[in-house]
């Protein structure tokens, strides 16, 4: 019963209006206590920012860097509540966790100039798995209020005795587009998309991971950028317009009409002779 | 949100459920309804509390209705709801049952309309339904007109139109409601609330939702006049807010949303994610 409970419960979350994420999944919570911790690791929510006092600067809450009430910093690699024994990746990962931030902050910055990014890593047993969050929100200018949210979750299985590795790649893009004016009254444009990739790449020295890892996370980020911009403003546009037209539709049978006798005159036309 | 040691209360899972329900997108009830029919796993707790949903929802949503032997349809709105589940038909002067679930009218009866009211409600029909066919491929409307105690006139003016397209992942719903109390040969208020909502759901959950409130003044001269100066008001209106969000939607695609993240870097090129590391290796070898 469980399983079908998770199922109807993501589909429920597939289909209620994502502007309000946050209060669906608690109101799921409490009807469904038993399917809180499937629920909030299977949920995808708007990234929440916090402030590493010590290390000076901003990162990123989500699931996979909690450990009860508390969050644990990229940075400063510490909880806050401070916690006694949290989860910490192991000193290996933890070097490599730090490489990953690094490298994932310049890149936040060449692509999002500005916005907030962490990288999260934690050990399997034969690989690792992490996730990569980015989040930047628009300025506000021309009243228009926008956010985007990153969440890539990564899972590398080690093969070949280390000189492969098989990649998964499952990433989610949040975006966030409001408006409030005198004409157009309430304008709210939001959601996310999901698509997942997996792939072999060589493992041959040791920053490999940190390169293919990179490149999916990059490329699979375009093709969504791509996606959301075809769909958000081209495919629930066309919706929109399909509904009701501004012009009347017997204006619109004479303009097809004018439209049609025009072609079949140039089509004549261009069969005559040298005129 | 409750506290682990206490599972909330049956009240409030009918209250959570039932809010779930009503937010179904159109098009998309039945899925919804069963969603929460697993996650709640009690059916005699749905049926006691949630078996007002179906109605509340048809009505929420101006359910368009189908007339046995008319062209124009109707639809289920709070404006038109009798008692005992039966609905009105402003336009045909008939009340019918109406099966929810299946979305048809039954069990037709004549219903009178008011004597006064009527050929203000009757010119206003004739005018917004040619408007409605002109603007809505695949709309419905009704207008509904009372008498307040006061001896106010009260037209009221209900606009669905929908897309469903389950098979392509997406669904989408027009609802416009326009009313205006008036003595006549009076000036009067002429209030409006306009609604679209777009979902899209293939690899992911997108929707639109969006609402305007609008207000003009009209002259309620007589029955023909008001109900041209009502049409043409409301044609206004409608077109302006279906403007502005196109315009919002170019202003959101041209300026926000490239400000949010770029198609590439400045360098035109991809990250290198190779470079980074030797700048890295590089900058630690002159520290070492």
């Amino acid at each position: 019963m469980s399983d079908q409970q998770l199922d109807c419960a993501l589909d429920l979350m597939r289909r209620l209006p994502p502007q309000q994420i946050e209060k669906n999944l608690s109101s799921l919570i409490d009807l469904v206590p038993d399917l809180c911790e499937d629920l909030l690791s299977s949920v995808d929510q708007p990234l929440k920012v916090a402030r590493d006092l010590t290390a000076g600067k901003d990162y990123l809450l989500c699931d996979y860097n909690r450990d009860g009430d508390s969050y644990r910093s990229p940075w400063s690699n510490t909880y806050s509540p401070p916690l006694e024994d949290g989860a910490l990746p192991s000193q290996k990962l933890r070097n490599f966790e730090i490489l990953a931030n690094e490298a994932f902050d310049q890149y936040r910055e060449m692509y999002f100039e500005g916005g907030v990014s962490s990288v999260y890593l934690w050990d399997l047993d034969h690989g690792f798995a992490g996730v990569v969050l980015i989040k930047k929100a628009g300025d506000g200018s021309k009243n228009i209020k926008g956010c985007w949210d990153s969440i890539h979750v990564i899972e590398v299985q080690e093969k070949s005795g280390g000189r492969m590795a098989h990649y998964k790649l499952t990433s989610t893009v949040m975006l966030w587009l409001q408006t409030n004016k005198q004409a157009s009254g309430t304008m709210n444009l939001g959601g996310s998309l999901t698509r997942q990739t997996e792939a072999d790449h060589a493992v041959t020295e040791s920053q490999s991971h940190l390169i293919n890892i990179g490149r999916m996370v990059e490329d699979m980020e375009n093709k969504i950028r791509s996606m959301l911009n075809s769909i958000y403003f081209g495919k629930t546009k066309d919706i929109v317009n399909g509904l009701r037209s501004v012009i009347p539709s017997s204006d619109a049978r004479v303009q097809e009409a004018l439209r049609s006798d025009l072609a079949h005159a140039l089509k004549s036309r261009q069969k005559m002779p040298d005129s | 949100m409750a506290h682990l040691d206490e599972p909330i209360s049956e009240t409030e899972k009918i209250r959570v459920v039932s809010d779930f329900i009503l937010h179904a997108p159109p098009g998309e009830f039945n899925e919804v309804f069963n969603d929460v029919r697993t996650i709640l796993n009690d059916d005699r707790l749905l049926k006691e509390g949630a078996s007002q949903a179906f109605t509340r929802y048809n009505k929420d949503q101006y359910t368009p209705c189908r007339i046995q032997g008319h062209p124009e349809p109707t639809l289920i709105s709070e404006f038109g709801e009798l008692e005992e589940g039966r609905f009105l038909d402003p336009r045909t002067h008939q009340s019918f049952a109406f099966d929810q679930l299946r979305k048809e009218a039954s069990d037709y009866r004549p219903h009178p309309p008011h004597p006064i009211a009527e050929q203000w409600r009757a010119a206003f029909d004739q005018e917004i339904t040619k408007y409605k066919n002109e603007h809505y491929k695949n709309g419905a409307c009704a207008v509904y007109g009372a008498v307040d105690e006061k001896g106010d006139i009260s037209l009221v003016l209900c606009i669905e139109a929908h897309q469903f397209a389950p098979q392509n992942f997406w669904n989408g719903r027009w609802r416009s409601r326009w009313t205006v109390t008036f003595s006549p040969g009076d000036e009067a208020e002429l209030t409006g609330t306009l609604k679209a909502q777009v979902h899209y759901y293939e690899d992911g959950n997108v929707q639109l939702v969006s609402h305007k409130e609008c207000l003009r003044s009209v002259h309620m001269k007589d029955p023909a006049e008001a109900a041209r100066e009502l049409t043409s008001l409301i044609s206004e209106e409608e077109n302006i807010y279906q403007n502005a969000l196109a315009e919002n939607y170019q202003t959101m695609s041209e300026t926000t949303f490239k400000a949010l993240r770029r198609q590439l870097p400045v360098t035109r090129t991809k990250f290198e994610w190779g470079k980074f590391m030797s700048y890295k290796i590089g900058s630690e070898l002159k520290q070492a």
